[in-house]
């Protein structure tokens, strides 16, 4: 096991050096205007999406999506219920993998490798980019058990006590339970146990923090707790997160990509022009809340 | 982008690691695969011994033999199908008005909490080993009939066969109905109501009818549960084969014959070795009795499946 | 139906007769069955215990001393749900000790306790030490030097046997092979709890407790010293344990801890009163003697059920670890590995519907499958506890299966979600997260299942195992009699003693091992939904 550590945190710090080299790239102006949508000149790209299509079963689920996810920002993802958004966001770590009926076709680049590669695997694929879902889902163990678990997948077991009470600082957690991290992670209220989930997702040390709906199971009080830590994690992680609720976008994202019915992205760009001053009329009747 | 030096590893590359998920992937489906495996043993060894019986005695004589008796190499059927089908129609007789009573009441009338103390108290009824309800039968059941109502009951009996058998598939009637009877959606119930039907009305007019593909799904399991049931026939009713002389009810419930499945286990009891002719002739009963079993399982179970589609 | 004579303001009587009748005849046919089934075990408890023989005052007695209070401590227990929990927890620790020490005083008569001693000594314990020391340091190799550890360390006991002249005492093998992991786990338990101090104090009272009953036991109660250190150990430690649980975290239910007290306690005054006023007493047929004597046919006064008693736990406990494992592994794969679409989903529907068909095959045919592949096939012996144990296995199998993947399949998908997102692996979301949630409803199936295996006779007659057998078995390839075949083959026996009374006796013991384990399995279910 601890091997097979070695070998995947290896390339991890090799990775990070290129990223570097790319940032100071001149040539991928012009690939983003060849995309077409949105100009995310500035940023590094960690995630690419080119036509992405997925189907589940016969209904399209997902309609030729190209994107550029730029590093350490936090991109938000928004459109009415059942746009797809969810769906892609699933699809970079390959969660879709589980369900049977989904297919995937185009290419989903992460650090310039297509995850969907034959030799990807997607447990590999899992440890590097976390995620948090819509329910908060701590599993039935301890605070600590919980925290510790992505590190003990990856064999990460070296100063754990450590790396639990960053994951729990970073996730706003520690003052709460550091005085009962033996208790079960279920017996938390909605809101630290979403924070909970999140300490679980960062405590691996991932590049990504993808996040399905994070506070929509959570009260107001909750909800603000959660938004100010994703603005924090920011500062470290690539989050993606997809919302329902337009002003969270506006107030923590930095990137907004709006979906619409059919699997279609239809704008991308910074979350202030979307909110401002969108292209598309279809994007500025769903803000204005004309329809959706 | 695209011309990214060195792309990051996700091969995974865990070696060990898969090599164990591979492993464990592989034994989970070799133990999933074992249940077919012993089916497939089921058929082979039912079929290998039987074949060799047919090899040397006539199936058309098997079939329609009216005689069942090792010592004279005589194996006709027939003594054995009766046997096993008085105790099925009695226990039927017993099982099934009850068990749709049951479930009736179960699902339309009892409260959440005579609910649950009927259904565990039920479920009772099957748990009990069916050698106690054999002993049950011939020390308490076949005594208390003898001295009350049938005082020329015999020793061994189809009818203290039949209600031990019956009081034992009951659960098995009543749950299945059950399901099916609570699976009928309230709106059917409530056009019922609305049209100033009682509750009676709607129980045996609605629920029922609509509930029937369930309830028939559960009278056949029930059924084929009495057919393939050993110890407590075996016990009660004797092992010795027979056919009524006369359809009086007397002759037809209050004699001793002997089910397939009595028969196998007393002829086997003396031919355990293998190769003789009565222990084939056990198989070829085995086989007739696990196709009966398994055909009224199958239509049971087609039967089911439709009342689950329907709601 | 309605009578159609009403004026405007009077509605009428809708036939309510009908319905109240009806609703009173299927009341009274969901009562019958059970009523019927009732009647019988009485007059069957009547048979075993020879009640007919006791003095109406006996009857009052008891019924003052033991009835009336268990079942006002009962009521009680349904209305305060604290106090119910409590109490329905401690009867738990009771009988499962109870049930733990028999199974293993019976195991014991057919496992050489010094051969465990060796194997345990070299091979389970160091294998043990490994594996914890990986789980404490973090340390991932521990998982692959286990079984290695496990596999040398056994066969080497195996060998030392031979050459090793002196053992120490029954009951200090027990200590040091048994006593030392129940005060570990106990003590592991308590750590979790309450701290290292509790913890030590826990292990150090658990060994204190099982020598203290091994060296008083004999003198109190006329056992041996290794049954003594038995009870103190699986049955005293761990409801002591519970015991100071609950009175120091101040439980609302502490109360419940009198439910065991109630009803020991009702019993020893009630055989106090009876003394004292030396009432005629029932001449049951379940004396001690019945259990420890081998079956005679021909003096119903000295038959005995011990070697079917001792087949029954040996077969059982074979089953139990088979279906256990086979059961858990398959449902396993159908729940969470299979596919559902392609080549590997058609045959996945082709094991599931295999598996419910196979749940409806007659017992009986079970025995001429093993009849025919494992005797006449393989040429292993008639009714051998091998074959007994593998045909009661296929035979329950399937309900394993059946009821496992529910259990299996009532684990939220959400779990699983956040642990393959964590980048776990299948088999590590199975381990960490699937199976921990699952295990009480998959032992609760098992243990149910296992109450049809216990009372199974046909297959078993098909395998040719002996109805009666004068000496239990004492390894495999013995041939075994278990309790339901010994019930059947005295029944046949026409005189009265045997009839009424040693068939009876037979009858309603196995009747209580079955309403023993039914229990412990809705404790189980009990516990974990409270818990949940």
């Amino acid at each position: 096991m601890s091997q097979e550590n070695m070998t995947t945190s290896d390339p991890e710090t090799t990775n990070t050096e290129s990223d570097q080299l790319i940032d100071t790239d001149p040539g991928r102006g012009g690939l983003d205007e060849s995309s077409g949508r949105g100009s995310v000149t500035s940023a590094n790209t960690v995630i690419e999406a080119r036509n992405v299509n997925v189907w589940y079963n016969d209904d399209q689920a997902l309609n030729d999506i190209d994107m550029r996810i730029p590093k350490k920002q936090v991109t938000a993802m928004i459109g009415p219920s059942g746009c797809g958004k969810s769906t892609f966001l699933r699809c970079i770590n390959r969660m879709n993998d589980l369900v049977d009926a989904a297919r995937i076709e185009g290419e989903l680049l992460f650090n310039g490798k297509n995850v969907y590669d034959s030799d990807v695997d997607p447990v590999a694929l899992r440890r590097r980019i976390g995620m948090v879902f819509q329910h908060p889902n701590p599993f039935p163990k301890s605070i600590y058990d919980n925290v510790a678990y992505g590190l003990r997948l990856q064999g990460k077991t070296d100063n754990m006590d450590q790396r639990v009470e960053d994951a729990l600082k970073s996730a706003a957690l520690w003052d709460e339970v550091k005085d009962r991290l033996d208790e079960s992670g279920t017996d938390l209220s909605g809101g630290q146990q979403q924070r909970l989930c999140i300490a679980r997702a960062i405590a691996p040390d991932p590049e990504v923090l993808l996040m399905d709906e994070p506070a929509s199971a959570l009260d107001p009080v909750a909800t603000s707790q959660v938004e100010d830590l994703i603005a924090d994690l920011a500062e470290e992680y690539t989050v993606v997160i997809v919302t329902h609720n337009m002003q969270q976008a506006a107030r923590i994202s930095d990137k907004t990509a709006v979906f619409l019915t059919g699997g279609e992205l239809v704008e991308f760009d910074d979350t202030q022009k979307i909110f401002e001053n969108p292209e598309s009329q279809r994007v500025e009747d769903y803000i204005t809340g004309k329809f959706g | 982008m695209t011309e990214q030096s060195q792309p990051p590893d996700l091969t995974g590359n865990r070696g060990m690691q898969q090599t164990r998920e591979t492993l464990y992937h592989v034994v989970f489906f070799a133990c999933a695969a074992l249940s077919v495996v012993t089916t497939v043993g089921i058929i082979v060894a039912l079929l290998g011994d039987a074949l060799s019986f047919f090899g040397s005695y006539s199936i058309v004589e098997f079939l329609t033999g009216t005689q069942w008796s090792v010592l004279s190499n005589s194996f006709g059927v027939l003594p054995l199908v009766y046997g096993t089908l008085i105790v099925t129609f009695g226990s039927a007789l017993i099982a099934m008005p009850l068990g749709l009573l049951t479930a009736i009441y179960l699902s339309e009338y009892a409260s959440k909490q005579m609910r649950s103390v009927l259904k565990p108290m039920l479920e009772i009824l099957a748990g009990v080993p069916t050698v106690v309800y054999g002993y049950f039968a011939i020390v308490y059941i076949t005594p208390f009939l003898e001295a009350t109502l049938f005082p020329s009951i015999s020793t061994f009996n189809a009818l203290s066969a039949s209600i031990v058998v019956g009081i034992m598939i009951i659960p098995m009637v009543a749950s299945i109905s059950e399901d099916a009877m609570s699976a009928v959606p309230d709106s059917l119930r409530q056009a019922g109501y609305g049209l100033g039907a009682t509750k009676f009305n709607v129980s045996t007019r609605i629920v029922v009818p609509a509930a029937i593909s369930g309830i028939a799904s559960s009278f056949i399991l029930a059924l084929s549960r009495a057919i393939g049931e050993t110890m407590a026939v075996t016990l009660a009713m004797g092992s010795k084969p027979g056919l009524p002389s006369s359809l009086h009810p007397g002759e037809l419930f209050l004699r001793p014959y002997s089910s397939m499945t009595a028969q196998m286990v007393n002829t086997i009891n003396g031919e355990l070795s293998g190769g003789s002719a009565a222990y084939d002739a056990v198989f070829a009963v085995g086989l007739v009795l696990f196709v009966i079993t398994l055909v009224m399982n199958i239509v049971s179970d087609r039967i089911a499946s439709r009342y689950r589609e329907e709601y | 139906m309605a009578a159609e004579t009403q004026s405007d303001t009077d509605f009428g009587e809708v036939s309510q007769l009908k319905g109240i009748l009806f609703e009173y005849l299927s009341l009274g046919a969901s009562l019958l069955g059970i009523l019927s089934l009732a009647a019988l075990l009485v007059y069957v408890a009547v048979d075993a215990f020879g009640l007919e023989a006791a003095d109406p005052l006996w009857f009052l007695i008891y019924f003052v001393t033991l009835v009336v209070p268990t079942l006002g401590f009962v009521g009680y227990g349904v209305k305060n749900r604290a106090v119910g929990t409590v109490g329905g927890t401690s009867l738990l620790y009771l009988l499962g000790g109870l049930a733990a020490t028999l199974a293993l005083s019976i195991l014991f008569i057919i496992f050489d306790a010094q051969q465990w001693l060796l194997v345990y000594t070299v091979g389970v314990l160091p294998a043990a030490l490994v594996f914890i020391y990986g789980r404490m340091k973090e340390w991932q190799q521990a998982n692959l030097l286990t079984p290695i550890v496990f596999a040398v360390g056994s066969m080497l006991g195996v060998f030392l046997k031979g050459p090793l002249a002196t053992f120490p005492q029954k009951w200090i093998i027990y200590l040091w092979t048994l006593g030392v992991p129940v005060a570990a786990l106990l003590g592991s338990r308590a750590l979790n709890r309450d701290g290292r101090d509790a913890a030590v104090a826990t292990a150090v009272g658990t060994l204190a407790i099982a020598v203290a009953a091994a060296l008083a036991g004999p003198a109190l109660t006329g056992l041996n010293s290794d049954v003594t250190l038995l009870l103190g150990l699986f049955v005293g430690a761990p409801t002591l344990a519970y015991v100071a649980r609950v009175v120091r975290t101040g439980h609302d239910g502490v109360a419940g801890l009198l439910m065991p007290v109630v009803i020991f306690g009702g019993m020893l005054l009630g055989a106090f009163v009876v003394q004292q006023v030396a009432v005629a007493q029932p001449e049951s047929w379940v004396t001690w003697s019945y259990f420890t004597n081998p079956p005679s046919q021909l003096s119903a006064e000295e038959a005995g059920l011990f070697p079917a008693i001792v087949g029954s736990v040996f077969v059982i406990t074979n089953v139990a670890i088979m279906t256990l494992a086979l059961g858990v592994a398959t449902s396993i794969y159908l729940e969470e590995y299979a596919a559902s679409s392609g080549l590997l989903g058609k045959i996945t529907r082709l094991i599931q519907v295999n598996i419910s068909n196979l749940a409806g095959v007659p017992s009986v045919v079970y025995g001429l499958l093993g009849l025919a592949l494992f005797i006449n096939g393989l040429g292993l012996g008639l009714g051998i506890v091998l074959v007994a144990s593998i045909t009661l296995s296929l035979l329950i199998l399937p309900i394993v299966i059946i009821s496992s993947q529910e259990a299996i399949r009532s684990v939220p998908n959400e779990l699983r979600q956040a642990s393959y997102g964590m980048g776990a692996t299948r088999w590590q979301t199975i381990r960490n997260v699937v199976l921990p949630q699952s295990l009480p409803g998959i032992l609760t199936g098992t243990i149910l299942a296992l109450g049809r295996a216990i009372g199974e006779t046909a297959p078993l007659l098909m395998i040719g195992a002996a109805t009666t057998t004068f000496a239990p078995p004492t390894g495999y390839f013995d041939s075994v009699t278990v309790m339901p075949l010994q019930i059947y083959a005295w029944s046949s026996q026409p005189s009265d003693a045997f009839r009424y009374g040693v068939v009876a006796a037979g009858v309603v013991t196995l009747l209580i091992v079955l309403l023993t384990m039914n229990s412990v399995a809705i404790l189980v279910r009990n516990k974990y939904q409270n818990e949940s």
